[in-house]
């Protein structure tokens, strides 16, 4: 009798597994939702998302449009501290279809054997910067050879920290990489458990409460340099629905071509600050890209430095193990949904392509 | 886990059979085959799932590839390192974290100034998890070797204190009259007597503790280490190397019962009037 019980029981379990399958299944493959990851940071109890996501996520054109078809936008705050590992699960698993994020953790993802397609650049990328204690006699990178050294791995601005060591001949494994997450990393430098932290513009609250002293950021560097985080979706989602892509890139447009205008510059710098509970001044300084004009900072063509970029992010990830096959990035790139996007909002004369420095 | 219903199955298969009237087996060695049976159905229920695409290839690695992934970290000896960095962490700690267990919970069990004086204290913290304390044991003492020393003498040293006070104070009344009415010298009460009666239970308590302190130490690793099984498995999820975080998974858990035979042998070496 219990042994009959037990049979249902494990038939019921899995049926009920199997149902649970396959309604996942089919969700991923509706096209009544795009869910939509980026990275948030949670003020006040409301997720601010970063960049130009915040202003897709409140683009009324986008909404009404997508009303008309019914479909809904969902949006996936992702926290900061994990934001490679947490999206490229979310992409593996099917939570999502689209996400604001980096180029290296897009490349482990893509070599793991999941496909996803970059459908519009965000921008010329955020800078880096390297931290040390203020007590630190640390004037340069090479002084710290042999040094610990806080980074997050697979992270994108791991590929800017290797271009940083490349240049001065030096190899990342001439360095005690301790790999711990940006706000442990920030703790570690403060309790003097590491010689210095590779992280973003946070290093301006560090330098600012006098706890770190920032010796290097990418501000002077070459612009590949930067870390790229832009609007990626699955190659699934991208070629069923080339249309609800569409809207979603001119979205990003819209997005971009109103924050790249020079008066809306303090608008947006602001509304950053303040989604990210970040003093205005740390925003300030990071945009502030001496060698590129604030328009092209923004621009989302497809130069061939976006594709040089991405190589440069493959040659290093092979270089560094991160990845054991190889990655086309032609294939991962779709140029169309821009050039697209630009002729229908008659933006295709705003950006000229042209060399970066 | 497994090792309790594979235990169970033997058991139930050993009842039955004899009721067969089959008695020329070994029965200890059929036994530990029974053990097996668990494993290798979860292998299968594994291969199973990869096989009908139950998740993603990036999830669910098929067991070859994790194994191929084996043979890599191993050859590259990020493997052998990061155990040998791991066992060294568990090794001191451990012997950190028992030795002063013990005598915490002989100070304790045995003086009533103690009881007073530090009991409460005691009680309070050892119902605050350890992994509770990492961050500011992080503040306190880094990130270095030093916070996982740390740790893992939080997680050995109260079940050894409490099981070495229960111990002590379980002694029969009796057998200690017995030894004061045979005028038994210091020593030989305290081997004959007082050593035999209380161990048993003082090592079950260290077993449960290093048990506890291994899964303490790789969860510590996975947030707060450069190097270590922890650490390969948490940069294996940063690179969606999911096959190495199964490695990791694998091999911590082999360590981790490992662990808790060796100790059982050790109770078994200790303690012959205890064989079975």
């Amino acid at each position: 009798m219990t042994a009959m019980k037990n049979f249902v029981c494990w038939v019921a379990l899995a049926c009920g597994l199997m149902a649970g399958i396959a309604s996942t299944e089919t969700s991923a493959a509706d096209p009544q939702t795009i869910r939509i990851a980026a990275v948030a940071m949670q003020v006040a109890g409301k997720p601010g998302y970063m960049a130009a996501a915040q202003y897709v996520s409140e683009d009324q054109t986008l909404l009404a449009e997508l009303e008309k078809r019914h479909v809904r936008l969902e949006w996936i705050p992702i926290s900061p501290t994990s934001v490679a590992a947490l999206v490229n699960e979310d992409f593996t698993s099917h939570r999502i279809d689209f996400a604001f994020y980096g180029d290296l953790p897009s490349v482990i993802l893509n070599a793991s054997g999941f496909q996803t397609r970059l459908v519009a650049p965000g921008n010329l990328g955020n800078n880096v910067y390297l931290v040390v204690p203020p007590t630190s006699t640390a004037k340069s990178i090479a002084d710290l050879k042999g040094k610990r050294i806080a980074l997050h791995r697979g992270r994108p601005w791991e590929v800017s920290f290797g271009k940083l060591v490349a240049s001065n001949g030096l190899k990342v494994t001439d360095f005690k990489i301790v790999n711990l997450n940006p706000q442990a990393g920030a703790s570690a430098l403060v309790a003097g458990s590491v010689d210095a932290f590779f992280t973003l513009d946070d290093a301006y609250l560090l330098s600012d409460r006098n706890v770190g002293r920032i010796i290097w950021s990418s501000h002077r560097a070459p612009v590949d340099w930067k870390m790229r985080a832009e609007l990626w979706g699955t190659r699934e989602f991208v070629e069923q629905h080339p249309d609800l892509t569409q809207l979603l890139v001119n979205s990003e447009l819209r997005a971009v071509a109103w924050i790249s205008q020079e008066q809306n510059r303090s608008r947006y710098i602001k509304d950053l600050a303040d989604r990210y509970g970040y003093p205005q001044s740390v925003v300030q300084r990071d945009s502030d890209n001496a060698n590129i004009s604030w328009k092209d900072y923004w621009s989302p063509l497809y130069t061939p430095s976006v594709t040089q970029h991405y190589e440069a992010v493959v040659a290093y990830a092979r270089s560094a193990n991160l990845i054991r096959s190889d990655v086309d990035v032609k294939t991962l790139i779709v140029p169309t949904f821009v050039r697209e996007g630009l002729k229908q909002l008659s933006l295709d004369h705003y950006w000229v392509a042209q060399a970066t420095p | 886990m497994s090792t309790h219903t594979s235990a169970a199955t033997a058991g139930g298969a050993g009842s039955l059979l004899s009721g067969l009237e089959i008695r020329r087996i070994d029965w200890s060695r059929l036994r530990v085959l029974a053990g097996l049976i668990s494993p290798l159905l979860l292998l299968v229920v594994w291969a199973l799932a990869v096989r009908a695409h139950w998740f993603t290839e990036q999830i669910l690695v098929p067991p070859a590839a994790v194994l191929d992934a084996f043979e890599e970290v191993w050859d590259s000896g990020e493997l052998p390192d990061g155990l040998k960095i791991s066992l060294y962490r568990l090794a001191a700690g451990f012997a950190l974290g028992s030795l002063s267990g013990l005598a915490l919970g002989t100070l304790l069990a045995t003086s009533r100034q103690a009881q007073i004086y530090i009991g409460p204290t005691f009680n309070a913290l050892r119902q605050v998890p350890t992994l509770a304390l990492t961050p500011m044991f992080i503040l306190i003492f880094g990130i270095g070797e030093t916070l996982k020393i740390a740790i893992i003498l939080k997680a050995t040293l109260f079940p050894v204190a409490i099981a070495t006070v229960e111990a002590v104070r379980d002694i029969p009344r009796a057998y200690l009259e017995v030894g004061r009415a045979l005028r038994l010298p210091p020593w030989t009460q305290f081997r004959r007597i007082l050593f035999p009666a209380s161990v048993p239970p003082i090592l079950t308590g260290v077993r449960i503790a290093l048990g506890r302190s291994w899964m303490v130490l790789v969860a510590v690793e996975l947030l707060a280490a450069d190097t270590g099984i922890g650490q390969l498995m948490e940069i294996g999820r940063q690179m969606l190397r999911i096959d190495i975080v199964m490695v990791g998974v694998i091999v911590t858990g082999l360590i981790g019962f490992s662990l808790d035979r060796g100790l059982r042998l050790l109770e078994w070496a200790l303690l012959p009037w205890k064989r079975p």
